[in-house]
């Protein structure tokens, strides 16, 4: 596996500190808890995400769920997603899909990435410029709140 | 089957969810589909053509059919039961061609990214409960209207 990528996993998704926000919060960590993304997401997408996480399925197919079935329908299939970069607090993430002929990368938000690669069961990656690109002040809080386990990982 | 066109956009502050208003040529027949708000959003983003900064998720999805070479040939509102809405939208893929289940709201926000034409069916259009718009109608003042118009 390539050097620069990490591994990571959703933690949860949790409502952003502020109340008013149209935000949710989707944490990511990598398996020994050394490197934790913190990633800003819409409601709906947010909702998306934690629905896959909870592995609810909801009784009519969310966007998501469109885009996994369209995904599978194409007879393509999600290899990996990953977090590629931050500029100016907007995250980019990648969506490698391959066919029996080649393998393309798609642009996508991450929070999109995300939620298809959890109803593909597709790792999730972040580079390790993304990881130690992010200032320590977005991450502390969100380390404090995995460990105090108070929110339980619900929005 | 009736061809519609999306031709406006509302809010309902009663349910608390947009109304997406579809309309054939003729305007002899009218649908009013209820969305959420991320739906509506994704709706009228594509209406107003403006281009985003960040791929959303329904440009997303036109991303992957592109990427396959499918091609979106029309998008269907199939069925109601119990006040839901049903859609199919058909693709067209190498020699084949393809109908996947989804909500409208979805199929409709791709439909206008692909360019593709929606139909309504003629059993939806017979069905349709306009009883919850009626309502929603009597109860619109003068200056909602102009506010969501597509």
């Amino acid at each position: 596996m390539d050097n620069d990528l990490v591994k990571l996993m959703v933690q949860g998704v949790w409502a952003d500190a502020n109340p008013n926000a149209e935000s949710q919060v989707v944490l990511l960590q990598d398996e020994d808890k050394s490197a934790t993304l913190p990633i800003w997401v819409g409601i709906a997408e947010g909702t998306a995400i934690r629905l896959a996480v909870e592995g609810i399925a909801p009784p009519r197919p969310l966007s998501h769920d469109l885009l996994r079935n369209l995904t599978e329908h194409l007879g393509l299939k999600v290899s990996k997603v990953v977090v590629t970069d931050l500029k100016s607090n907007t995250y980019f993430a990648s969506i490698y899909l391959s066919s029996p002929q080649s393998e393309v990368t798609i642009d996508s938000r991450p929070s999109d990435a995300i939620a298809l690669a959890l109803r593909t069961r597709s790792p999730i990656y972040a580079t390790r410029e993304v990881l130690s690109k992010q200032p320590p002040e977005t991450v502390d809080p969100w380390l404090k709140r995995l460990h105090s386990k108070e929110s339980g990982g619900t929005a | 089957m009736t061809q519609m066109e999306v031709r406006g956009l509302m809010f309902d502050p009663y349910t608390n969810a947009y109304i997406v208003i579809l309309r054939d040529d003729g305007n002899t027949e009218m649908l009013p589909i209820w969305v959420g708000k991320p739906e509506a959003h994704a709706i009228s983003r594509a209406i107003e053509g403006t281009p985003e900064e960040r791929p959303m998720t329904h440009d997303l999805m036109k991303t992957v059919l592109d990427t396959a070479d499918a091609k979106v040939i029309s998008v269907v509102v199939t069925d109601l039961k119990e006040n839901t809405y049903y859609a199919k939208i058909h693709l067209s893929y190498g020699d084949s061609e393809y109908s996947v289940d989804s909500r409208p709201s979805d199929a409709i926000a791709l439909a206008l990214r692909a360019q593709a034409p929606i139909f309504v069916t003629d059993e939806v259009l017979q069905k349709q409960s306009t009883e919850q718009f009626d309502r929603w109608l009597e109860n619109l003042k003068p200056e909602d209207f102009g506010k969501y118009e597509a």
